[in-house]
């Protein structure tokens, strides 16, 4: 019974950890981008979204992994970007970032604990 | 005869999404980075006077003063700095006067350079008034594309200049 409250906490921890990225975004996107909000915007709603999705538990076996997958992929994206431009160095991009981290970190947990043969009957 | 299901274990589907995830990001990342040229924005400084256009303003019917530089080219984004001297030859003061939705911050240095004690200091305005031998260092961020009006509130139509924001 121990996997099954560990899933629980990291699934709403995920919840929580999108949730806080997507308002960051699409405060970044309107403050402090200057350099494709909408794509900011789009990025913070697509999150926003995607911790209504976990939260109601929906099909968890894709939408699981394709969380993780978009988390990695925003971050390598902003890396990149960044890398190549020099845009998205500031704190409120920074900070951004390291929440993204914590949710790949997260995510990996939650996809571990939910896909435990423990649970799978 | 059915095959019992193969499904990936938890570490093997992180890692493939992983990998996956990481490719494409890097690859779009990198093709922004070619494709898109930009410059991160910056803090970008102008010196700004007035100047005197050579014939009689009570003849023509217009003031004969204008700014110099009357065009500032800058990023959205940009930090502005403007360093505006009143170089007149009379005692004409001048204002520095921009149109909504900008504001400024401002001081004014009672000499011909920073280095002279303030005379008066402004937050949050959209103009101000520089005598002639002061200098006014003028602040604010370019936050808002487009083109955009300065003026001398006492020396209109003629002492404008325009503010171009590239969004």
């Amino acid at each position: 019974m121990q996997m099954p409250k560990g899933s629980a906490m990291f699934r709403w921890s995920a919840v929580v950890l999108l949730f806080i990225t997507g308002l960051l975004d699409v405060y970044y996107g309107n403050f402090y981008a200057g350099f494709y909000e909408n794509l900011w915007y789009a990025m913070g709603t697509i999150y926003i979204f995607t911790a209504a999705v976990i939260a109601a538990n929906f099909e968890p076996r894709f939408a699981q992994p394709a969380v993780f997958g978009y988390a990695i992929f925003l971050f390598v994206l902003w890396a990149t970007t960044a890398f190549a431009t020099g845009v998205g160095l500031d704190t409120i991009a920074y900070l951004d970032k390291a929440i993204e981290a914590l949710l790949v970190v997260n995510m990996a947990l939650l996809i571990r604990s939910s896909r435990s043969p423990s649970l799978l009957r | 005869m059915t095959q019992p299901t193969r499904q990936w274990s938890a570490e093997k589907l992180l890692l493939v999404v992983s990998v996956v995830a990481i490719v494409a990001g890097a690859a779009v990342g990198t093709s922004v980075g070619y494709a898109v040229h930009y410059s991160a924005p910056t803090t970008r400084a102008f010196y700004l006077f007035n100047s005197s256009l050579p014939f009689d303003e009570h003849t023509w019917g217009i003031p004969h003063d204008t700014f110099a530089p009357d065009r500032i080219t800058v990023n959205k984004g940009d930090k502005v700095v403007i360093y505006y001297r009143n170089i007149e030859d009379t005692t004409e003061p001048h204002t520095f006067s921009m149109d909504t939705p900008y504001t400024f911050d401002a001081v004014v240095h009672a000499g011909q350079n920073e280095t002279f004690p303030v005379a008066t200091s402004v937050k949050g305005a959209s103009d101000v008034v520089v005598q002639v031998n002061q200098t006014a260092t003028i602040t604010f961020t370019a936050h808002w594309a487009g083109v955009f009006r300065y003026y001398c509130a006492y020396h209109q139509p003629t002492m404008t200049g325009y503010l171009a924001v590239l969004g």
